[in-house]
């Protein structure tokens, strides 16, 4: 098996050398059209959550309003996840050109692209680009003398992980804290400076520009009913050949990913487990991954596609480790605001590290189980809301095993 | 109208009410603790989440909207059990062990947690207390902060910010760090605090109460070689009740004063007295400044939560505040002088304790322009403790009067104690004094109530006297805008805490816009059943200008009741 | 803080300085109109700023999951070591500051770390140290 090409076609770096031309097509197309073109390809956000982007921007593009926004989300950080980075690196100006497209569906005027503070070559990357573009009068007044007049703001993030949250990411760019919003209002209503604001992913948007460049209908060639197109899958941990591939959606199962990409587990070690979705995401045990690489068929195996972080995990480690690991993670990133993510996290952290190296009982396991519903069910963001799958499904998993002090030798 | 249904209730409420408000019109208590009626809503401590019918997710009720047809419950199972695991969490970061303990704490009396816990009906604690070791916060001369209580529920924060318009607190880093703190650490006495104490009423907890003054009160009140003697202020008496079971509103005065005098205080006195002489005084002031083309709008000055924040925050208009101490140190003067002279006390024997609705009083009695003319400030709450620890039944005592002189005052000096009052004794006085007629209707009601501001006009001698009133620091930053665009007036009042001293920083908790209602109504009761109703016709205040003082604004009045201020910066 | 200028200038005076100094907050607090606390609160909610001086190269070596897995431990260990300092911790001379963080999105190429904007990939213990000897 090979990768198949669809949004690692057109990989351009420089301005001048690209023609936009899946922007002019949206420009003659006009707003109504676009917007109907993402509807029809069924194009999901790619950033985790998976609400589908056509769906965001005609809500979106029917809201009154003097000033909309229209912000990229490159705010990559959960363990795992590499691939917007990779866009932002080798094909800037079509993540450019994918939020063009957006905002001039929707009708914003300004448009931001938010890039996580640790990724010091693309945020090089997009000063030179919007610099650039602005010379090229790509972005400004009246562009390809269309009546599209549009600004663009590249906004350094500061190390928070939570900031990849939509409201989180809003309040951030405002200067406050990056704490997550209250939804009701959605940003769609109200978002940033409390205007009109749509935040997509870096993945998404290039999907968008392609999808426009290439047409619905080549997308909708690609994958299954529900799972269409192309995903970009970022494979590492214990993997032979780790790295980003573009997969189209049920053309393999997570097993093939891992043999015909990943060319097979480390060091000639068995599988143990994946973790299909990036950290915040179930597990998949090795008797489960024969599964077509699809959002639906990962959702049936009670886990989710989340960011397409494909973790591979081999025999031979630790599970608490790795559960501290993943505990000390949500501990340390969540945003402090809403109590059940704050506490649940903190006290299954120190649980965790108590059993370090001497196995952890029914009852702590159970009370982390206990936290895991609290935060699942009452906590206010996705952060929270996601935080202890990955613990709660090794629980679910691996009961005895942790019970001896989690260190597997078979 | 929106029709839906609440643990099976049918009910209609307007659009725009949360599913917690619903359930309270339905006679269902959902428990909060982040919630605060007069602040923004923070949706952080969860636990006031519901079920609601189609959503996988439980739900804030007190962020979340009612809708046409929306089916709630509010103590489903799932509920109950979410909420027992998120109290458990809770208690843990709050840092119960047995050097922290419930019956050591500030709010053992009125634990929110406690009462949460009661109606959770937790019964297990699985998860240990956490150990925060943080250092308490001991800066500031009236409040005490211990974060190792602190929950980060963030109302003292909204409460600062949003309502008193200073905001000295702040939520600092993130994750497991996550602290309600000051600007660079400083502390609480470091910053620009006003001293308020409208945090501590916020606090949910026991992280925030006032600087105990009550310890060395009693070992005044056992050394046999001092004097003690006490004043109260104005809304003490309407709030003294509260801790003791009584309504919100119970008028309390008598009882008061048998229970200062079983605590052995040599002799009790009313800060009434000196609210009167402040009209004298302040009122004094106002004609001068009127006829002298003096600077104006004269502001009040017994505020101290108001004063220390137009010191940081508006420097530029210190000019306007007028001079006159607060009736706390205007008493403090009269003590340490005239009736020291008078009863031959030596002044180092003699120990002067206030009790005051106030935090921010204990700050201004050791201002360095005071000379240590109050020795002791208490809050009302302080005052409740001294009367539990020693026993005594006050409920039950038979009333007594205030001690001669001092304890002689009007219903405007009682006034003082509500928002609008001060304005209100002094259009009283100046009326009379300035026209030589007698006022038909002394109640100016369009200065009275809990609104934060409030504006009308008086005519005194063909000249109309335009007057404004704030309450809450937040009103007093959108008045002195208001001025900064240009809005003129003669007389403005100021007070630091949201109705008044009423609901000032050291009263009774809880302290709920109802109860704060109950207590500025009985204020005004006491007013109305009073003789006695203006300053300028108190004997006594009389008798002190012809024995001692002089006249109003005159040489010795300067000297002993009247201060200065200074800018602070931020 | 309500502006979109905040994280700039959050951003500017730590790469003047290499912190943010109370004096900047002070002055940023007068021009975004806000509480000092305000500006306070919201910069310590974000790693990458410091309101303490920290040393002239910061070292970040990932420990998520990935790295994680790839043993970036023995990375941490070995570079404490030769510093002598702990996680958060700054050389006594001021040169280093050694900070164990969250994912910087190299899953793929771990372990890895940062010193100041620079990234390092596929870092072993030998070369850990040698990039380190290399920051003068």
């Amino acid at each position: 098996m090979s990768e198949k090409y669809f949004l690692k076609e057109n990989m351009e770096k420089n301005v001048s050398d690209y023609d936009f031309s899946a922007f002019k097509k949206a420009l003659k197309m006009g707003q109504n059209k676009v917007i109907k073109e993402i509807e029809d390809s069924g194009l999901k956000g790619r950033g985790g959550a998976g609400f589908p982007t056509g769906f965001k921007w005609k809500l979106a593009s029917q809201q009154e309003a003097d000033l909309k926004y229209f912000i990229c989300n490159g705010d990559e950080g959960e363990p795992g996840t590499f691939k917007d980075r990779l866009l932002m690196e080798d094909s800037p100006v079509k993540v450019l050109e994918g939020i063009m497209i957006g905002a001039f569906a929707v009708g914003a005027s300004q448009g931001y692209i938010y890039i996580r503070g640790e990724y010091a070559k693309p945020i090089k990357i997009f000063n030179k680009i919007i610099k650039e573009a602005k010379k090229e009068q790509v972005l400004g007044e009246n562009i390809f003398g269309s009546d599209f007049s549009f600004e663009m703001k590249l906004i350094k993030g500061a190390g928070a992980y939570v900031c990849g949250d939509e409201t989180s990411l809003i309040n951030s760019i405002e200067g406050h804290r990056g704490i997550s919003r209250i939804k009701p209002p959605y940003p769609i209503e109200k978002g940033l400076f409390d205007k009109p604001t749509v935040v997509n992913n870096v993945e998404t948007l290039s999907c968008a520009a392609e999808i426009i460049n290439q047409g619905s209908d080549t997308y909708n060639e690609l994958g299954t009913e529900n799972s269409r197109g192309t995903k970009l899958v970022c494979l590492s941990g214990d993997i032979n050949e780790p790295g980003v591939y573009e997969v189209e959606f049920g053309s393999m199962t997570i097993r093939e990913i891992i043999q015909e990409f990943g060319k097979g587990i480390k060091n000639n070690k068995e599988l143990k487990f994946v973790i299909p979705g990036g950290i915040s995401t179930s597990i998949l045990s090795n008797d489960k991954i024969d599964i077509p690489y699809t959002y639906e068929d990962i959702e049936k195996a009670e886990s989710s596609l989340g960011s397409g972080a494909l973790i591979v995990v081999a025999k031979g480690h630790d599970l608490i480790d790795l559960m501290l690991n993943a505990s000390r993670f949500y501990m340390d990133e969540t945003c402090g605001t809403c109590f059940p993510c704050r506490e649940g996290n903190r006290q299954v952290h120190h649980m965790l590290k108590k059993a370090m190296g001497k196995g952890i009982d029914h009852n702590k396991t159970e009370l982390i189980k206990d936290i895991g519903k609290t935060i699942r069910l009452a906590s206010r963001c996705g952060l929270g809301q996601s935080s202890l799958n990955f613990i709660g499904s090794v629980i679910d998993e691996y009961p005895n095993e942790l019970l001896i002090g989690g260190v597997d030798n078979g | 109208m929106v029709k839906l249904e609440i643990d099976g209730q049918k009910i209609e409420v307007e659009e725009g009410t949360t599913i917690l408000e619903a359930s309270k019109k339905a006679h269902i208590k959902i428990p909060t603790l982040c919630y605060e009626e007069n602040l923004s809503i923070f949706g952080g401590c969860r636990l006031c989440v519901v079920e609601i019918e189609g959503e996988d997710n439980l739900k804030p009720s007190c962020a979340t909207m009612v809708q046409e047809g929306m089916v709630v419950q509010t103590h489903s199972p799932t509920v109950r059990e979410v909420r027992k695991n998120l109290f458990e969490l809770i208690i843990a970061s709050h840092d119960i062990d047995c050097n922290l303990n419930c019956l050591t704490c500030s709010r053992s009396q009125n634990c929110d947690l406690r009462e949460i816990a009661a109606d959770i009906g937790v019964t297990e604690i699985r998860v240990p207390p956490l150990d925060k070791g943080y250092d308490v916060d001991e800066s500031s001369f009236s409040i005490v902060r211990e974060p190792n209580k602190c929950i980060t529920c963030g109302r003292c924060i909204r409460k600062c910010e949003e309502i008193q318009g200073v905001g000295i607190f702040t939520t600092a880093n993130r994750g497991p760090s996550t602290i309600v703190t000051t600007f660079e650490d400083k502390g609480i006495g470091n910053v620009e605090c006003t001293n308020c104490g409208q945090c501590i009423l916020a606090c949910p907890t026991g992280a925030l109460h006032e600087v105990y003054h009550y310890e060395n009160v009693w070992d005044a009140l056992h050394d046999k070689d001092k004097h003690v003697v006490v004043q109260t202020a104005p809304a003490t008496r309407v709030a003294i009740a509260e801790p003791f079971g009584a309504e919100p509103g119970t008028v309390a005065t008598g009882q008061m004063v048998a229970a200062l005098r079983r605590l052995g205080f040599d002799k009790v006195f009313d800060t009434n007295f000196t609210a009167d002489l402040t009209i004298m005084e302040e009122g004094t002031e106002l004609i001068e400044r009127i006829n002298n083309e003096g600077t104006l709008p004269l502001f009040t000055s017994c505020s101290p939560g108001w004063i220390k924040f137009i010191e940081h925050q508006y420097p530029e208009y210190l000019d306007h505040v007028s001079s006159c101490k607060s009736p706390q140190q205007m008493f403090g003067a009269v003590a340490k002088s005239y009736y020291a002279e008078q009863h031959n006390i030596d002044k180092d024997d003699l120990v002067v304790v206030s009790i005051m609705p106030c935090t921010a009083k204990k700050f201004e009695a050791v201002r360095d322009e005071m000379k240590e003319d109050v020795d002791y400030s208490l809050t009302t709450r302080e005052l409740s403790r001294m009367i539990k620890q020693a026993g005594i039944d006050i409920m039950n005592l038979e009333d007594e009067d205030y001690d001669q002189l001092l304890g002689v005052s009007s219903g405007a000096a009682d006034i003082f104690g509500s928002s609008g009052g001060v304005m209100e004794a002094a259009l009283r006085t100046a009326y009379e004094i300035i026209t030589g007629t007698e006022l038909d209707n002394i109640d100016f009601n369009n200065v009275r109530g809990l609104e934060g501001l409030k504006e009308g006009s008086v005519v005194i001698n063909d000249m109309e006297i335009k007057v404004a009133v704030a309450n809450g620091l937040g009103n007093a930053r959108i008045l002195l805008e208001k001025m900064k665009n240009g809005e003129e007036y003669h007389f403005i009042e100021f007070m630091a805490c949201p109705g008044g001293c009423i609901g000032g920083g050291g009263q009774p908790l809880p302290a709920s816009n109802e109860i704060l209602e109950k207590r500025m109504e009985a204020i005004y009761d006491i007013d109305k059943n009073k003789k006695l109703r203006k300053s300028h016709e108190n004997p006594m205040i009389k008798k002190i200008y012809e024995e001692y003082l002089g006249e109003p604004g005159g040489h010795k009045s300067h000297e002993l009741l009247h201060t200065h201020y200074k800018e602070r910066g931020i | 803080m309500n502006s979109d200028k905040f994280l700039d200038r959050a951003h500017d005076i730590q790469d003047t300085y290499g912190y943010i100094p109370e004096g900047e907050i002070d002055k940023m607090a007068k021009e975004f109109d806000v509480p000092r606390a305000k500006v306070y609160g919201s910069i310590r909610f974000y790693s990458m700023f410091y309101t303490e001086p920290t040393g002239k190269y910061i070292i970040r070596v990932c420990d998520s999951l990935s790295c994680h897995i790839n043993d970036s431990k023995s990375i941490v260990d070995s570079i404490k070591n030769y510093l002598g300092i702990d996680d958060g911790e700054t050389t006594e001379n001021k040169k280093f500051t050694l900070e164990v963080v969250e994912c910087l999105g190299h899953c793929g190429e771990g372990p890895v770390m940062m010193v100041n904007d620079e990234m390092y990939t596929h870092v072993s213990k030998n070369m850990a140290l040698d990039i380190i000897k290399d920051c003068t």
